[in-house]
């Protein structure tokens, strides 16, 4: 069960390709992706290498098991020269009241040294309302509101989204990704040259742990999926319109293990859609990525990132027929978990959000969020979100973390784990087969099921003061109320001006023109060979809120429903 | 404890004739309390139930059940839409098992039915079996009745297929639904279950998957060996996430009640013989009082009688005619003291 | 007739915006354990569908799970449970509560307010207590 069996290197091998060895194909791409000189020495003078691997070239295990980063199994990293080439993106998540507020802090984030930027929004666009259809004392507390162009085109003031990747934490049916593009029209900026993620538009781990980002049913959400994935390939290439959430599961109480596996299985699952659509598995699987929680069990959490990678490399190859290499590439971002941060003594989240963030970069990720200490308790101050950027940063530059690629690789336990860790995730992956595939898992209740188990399990290891948690079950310390950080909630009167600009925004609008692009839209869903996706864009064009749309599609194609079990 | 502990100057009786004559009116804050009053078995509960005797077998009771998984509570949630459509005032009375170990209970068949919580012409509550074997909570036929004199049309009754509810089910509702799924697990175990030979409508639920119709062939089939009564059991699709389905659903429930009707020669098609459900609460009130006088009674004629039963020098019958003569005896000395 | 004891009845829900369920799950099974009935619901509840809920279940005691600043619905909910006859409803809410809100809520009406990391046997004790207190209080109808 689960080992692997031996496979060809993931890219095309050339004729000259023949005498070389695996090693010596990984020095080549090393050198030509690697850029300016890059020697390292650390302080005692000795030169740290790119990579350690064993010496004997011969050892099939090895290149079975792990190889080379960029070639299969994939196990040590999807590129060649990984962080040492280009770090990770530090992908701040920011969200707090009205767009001015969401641009002013971004450019503080960039200047502090994140490299790419997380769009959040209100809760209530998640939930797929506009600020004037909400209880106003629910707004802008957890993330930006964006209903409109407007709105859009005020966060991103002065970004050079030609050259930022972006990302948007945008479920179906990716309304703030409309509104960026049209954004993007009035700027003159050339579609093919955006970057970025529609992060967590995975609709299925939304049916089922997190609940936050469905408004679709579940037939009407695969449909938007499919026709903005086939829209955004041709017209919008560098966008990863596909963010499939391991961290949902995670955090509502699945295992490392089960959260990989039921991530994949839900991977599987579209691009057995996408395949149903006639699209190229190699085109489609390209644009797949991931989106995963980082526990506080640190070695356990590298060795998941790194099984993950070897089960994704080989499971597309034997599923789908991919035969270009970059289509097996297990892209992902990360972020810490804020289920393992605490309220008591807040300043200790400092150590785990650290601790979490050194398994992510171990483990290989590509884009990381780390939480700021005062996460548990409200939307990130400023001092707060600016000691989580610098805690990467020092990660980084200080610790050296990114001078060697995949460094725990070759540890006797490293190794072990993540086989174990392999196994474990491919039970899970066919447990998953075994129920018909993910929709029909959900659908019975077996995934929520699975997940309700391992969420008891844990709590009664907290309460047993099995799992210590400092400060919660041990090592207690009494604490002064005035110690704890300041609530930062956006003002009232702020968040109704909002809501007056938003009234503003519809009165100065075209109706008439909304009204016919609305009616086209409704059209267009109900019409299975037109592109729904296409029609937004049309409707946002003319000014239709993002409420606007999503109420038109919900009418249409179904409003989703949680498949909750109790 | 104590229901009620207003400190007002409302005798008992006051207070119930409060609690009837709202519910009666169809206040569903009446007919909560009153739900909760008959599950306590709360002394006000005999003048509550007397009090809707009259009423009793309005409602047209419709049974669900079926293994866990299939899609129960969310073909009832699609059921009740197209109820609505049909103007029917929807009662539904939502059964979960409690816990043998801690006696509690997740009642959870709420959360597919969310739709429908602001409609003032959808009263939904939810039971726990409270220990009772068979799974449905003893009280669950009185909470139908409740709701049929709260001005209820239709009382839907949702119950998980654990084999023995399924039967209580018979004595409950008019109309027993019985729902099964394709691909899940073993198709016949829930036939096996003996389920089957209960169920008036079968219900193939997630017909869109590709065993449906294998499935529903297999129940075909089992029919056919079935004894032929009047009554011929339709197999049906749906695929309760879209609907799909539910109106044949529906109608097939209205001609399985103008059916049951027609036997009891009624002219509405909705309405049932009321005598039926009156038989039936007489039935068990009077088996349980024999029941308790067989079970928990010391007297010397009953040990007289089971010694007699244990040699063998009386058969059961007889037992009987003399259990009866006792109580019969009991019933002329109260009278008299 | 006997009247039987009736197990703590206790609606479990989430008003405003989250979605997170996964602390109000282990919640209700600590209270099932206990020997309570748990109506599970799931969230983005408004504060009239909650009142119907606990009018219709006829509960002991409303549980709201809280996350963002959904716990600023909760004075809503307390008035409507109260203009709908049902102020003996004890309410508790478990979650991110920040401590400048607690007071507030606790004036409006609220019973209790449980942090994470509350120990179980605290959560069961407090509402089965304001269970058997809702119930001593219903008013008459």
């Amino acid at each position: 069960m689960g080992k692997i069996k031996p496979t060809e290197a993931a890219r095309p091998v050339e004729q000259s390709d023949e005498t070389k060895t695996a090693s010596d194909i990984w020095q080549a791409d090393y050198d030509a992706q690697i850029g300016s000189d890059q020697k390292i020495q650390n302080r005692s003078g000795i030169e740290i290498k790119p990579l350690y691997a064993p010496p004997d070239e011969s050892d099939d295990a090895y290149q079975d098991k792990l190889g080379f980063p960029g070639q299969a199994p994939m196990t040590r990293g999807i590129y060649p020269t990984m962080h040492r080439g280009r770090t990770w993106s530090q992908r701040q998540l920011i969200g707090l009241g009205r767009p001015e507020d969401f641009n002013a802090r971004i450019k503080k984030i960039l200047s502090a040294g994140s490299t790419a930027l997380s769009l959040i929004p209100c809760n209530s666009v998640y939930r797929g309302f506009d600020c004037d259809e909400v209880a106003p004392e629910l707004l802008g507390t957890c993330g930006t509101v964006v209903n409109t162009v407007e709105d859009m085109e005020i966060c991103l003031r002065d970004i050079p989204i030609d050259k930022i990747s972006v990302g948007l934490n945008d479920p179906l049916p990716f309304s703030l990704l409309t509104l960026m593009l049209t954004v993007a029209d009035k700027r003159g900026i050339d579609w093919a040259t955006l970057t970025g993620t529609s992060n967590q538009s995975d609709y299925i781990s939304h049916f089922v742990a997190n609940h936050m980002f469905y408004r679709l049913s579940l037939p009407g959400s695969r449909r938007t999926l499919l026709d903005t994935f086939e829209y955004c390939a041709s017209t919008v290439p560098k966008w990863n319109t596909l963010s499939i959430v391991g961290q949902h599961m995670q955090q509502a109480g699945a295992t490392p293990a089960e959260a990989m596996g039921l991530a994949i299985s839900t991977a599987l699952q579209y691009a057995k859609d996408c395949q149903a659509r006639g699209m190229d598995p190699d085109q489609y699987l390209a644009r797949f990525t991931f989106f995963f929680d980082i526990s506080i069990s640190f070695f356990e959490e590298i060795a998941k990132f790194r099984a993950g990678r070897r089960i994704w490399a080989r499971l597309v190859k034997e599923r789908f027929g991919v035969t270009d290499s970059r289509a097996t590439r297990f892209k992902f971002h990360a972020q810490t978990s804020g289920c393992d941060l605490t309220r008591q003594q807040p300043l200790n989240n400092i150590a785990r959000v650290t601790a979490q963030a050194i398994a992510g970069i171990f483990g290989g990720l590509q884009s990381m969020h780390t939480d700021s200490y005062d996460e548990v308790l409200s939307t990130p101050s400023e001092g707060a979100a600016t000691i989580a950027i610098a805690t990467q940063n020092i990660l980084k530059h200080e610790a050296h973390l990114c001078d060697v690629i995949d460094p725990l690789g070759g540890s006797y336990y490293i190794e072990s784990l993540t086989d174990d860790m392999e196994d474990k995730i491919l039970g899970v992956i066919r447990q998953i087969d075994e129920q018909g595939g993910m929709y029909r898992a959900v659908e019975n209740g077996f995934v929520q099921r699975m997940i309700g188990v391992s969420a008891m399990a844990f709590q009664d290891k907290v309460e047993s003061g099995e799992q210590v948690i400092v400060g919660v079950n041990a090592y207690e310390v009494e604490e002064d109320a005035s110690s704890r950080p300041v609530l930062e909630r956006p003002a009232q009167s702020a968040m109704q001006a909002q809501v007056d600009q938003l009234t503003r925004f519809k009165a100065e609008r075209s109706q008439s023109a909304v009204d016919r692009a609305l009616k086209i839209l409704r059209e267009t869903c109900q019409s299975p060979r037109d592109n729904v996706f296409a029609a937004e864009l049309d409707a946002v064009r003319v000014g239709a809120t993002h409420g606007e749309v999503i109420a038109a599609m919900r009418d249409e194609l179904g409003f989703g429903q949680p498949l909750m079990v109790a | 404890m104590t229901m009620d502990n207003s400190g007002g100057a409302k005798s008992g009786e006051d207070k119930n004739r409060g609690i009837i004559a709202r519910l009666l009116d169809g206040d569903p804050a009446a007919l909560a309390r009153a739900i909760s009053i008959i599950e306590r078995n709360n002394p006000a509960s005999k003048d509550i139930l007397t009090a809707i005797q009259p009423h009793v077998g309005k409602a047209l009771v419709v049974g669900f059940t079926g293994p866990p998984g299939v899609g129960k509570s969310t073909l009832v949630n699609a059921y009740i839409g197209e109820l609505r459509r049909r103007q029917k005032k929807v009662g539904v009375v939502a059964v979960d098992p409690s816990s043998p170990l801690s006696g509690g209970a997740v009642l959870g068949d709420r959360i597919r039915m969310s739709e429908h919580i602001s409609d003032s012409g959808v009263f939904i509550r939810s039971l726990a079996s409270r220990g009772h074997l068979g799974g449905l909570s003893p009280m669950t036929a009185h909470v139908a009745d409740l709701m049929g004199a709260s001005g209820f049309d239709i009382v839907i009754l949702e119950t998980v297929g654990t084999g023995q509810s399924e039967v209580e089910m018979t004595e409950i509702a008019d109309v027993k639904i019985v729902i099964s799924a394709p691909g899940f697990g073993d198709d016949v175990q829930a036939i096996k279950a003996g389920i089957l030979e209960i169920g008036e409508i079968l219900v193939v639920n997630k017909a869109d998957l590709p065993l449906a119709e294998h499935t529903i062939g297999q129940l075909k089939a089992m029919l056919a060996l079935r004894t032929p009564t009047d009554w011929t059991v339709p197999v049906l699709a749906t695929t309760a996430l879209d609907g799909k389905g539910v109106i044949d659903l529906a109608d097939a429930i209205d001609r399985k009640a103008a059916h049951n009707a027609q036997a009891f020669n009624q002219r509405a098609p909705i309405q049932r013989d009321p005598e039926w459900r009156l038989r039936q609460i007489l039935a068990d009130a009077a088996g349980k009082r024999i029941e308790t006088y067989v079970r928990h009674t010391e007297s010397a004629r009953l040990k007289a009688l089971l010694h007699a039963l244990q040699d063998g020098s009386i058969d059961i019958d007889a037992a009987v005619d003399d259990v009866i003569d006792a109580l019969h005896e009991d019933v002329l000395n109260d009278a008299n003291a | 007739m006997n009247e039987v004891a009736s197990p703590p009845r206790v609606l479990m829900t989430k008003i405003g915006l989250d979605g997170h369920d996964r602390g109000s799950r282990i919640v209700t099974a600590f209270l099932r354990d206990a020997g309570m009935e748990v109506i599970y619901t799931n969230p983005w509840q408004d504060v009239s569908s909650v009142v119907n809920l606990a009018l219709q279940e006829d509960v002991d005691v409303v549980g709201v799970s809280s996350l963002a600043t959904d716990h600023l619905l909760v004075p809503k909910l307390m008035k409507g449970l109260k203009d709908a006859g049902l102020a003996h409803v004890r309410v508790v809410i478990g979650g991110i509560v920040p401590d400048e809100d607690e007071a507030n809520l606790i004036k409006a009406g609220v019973s209790k307010i449980f942090h994470p990391g509350t120990p179980r046997e605290d959560i069961i004790e407090s509402v089965g207590r304001l269970a058997e207190d809702a119930t001593n209080e219903r008013p008459s109808l």
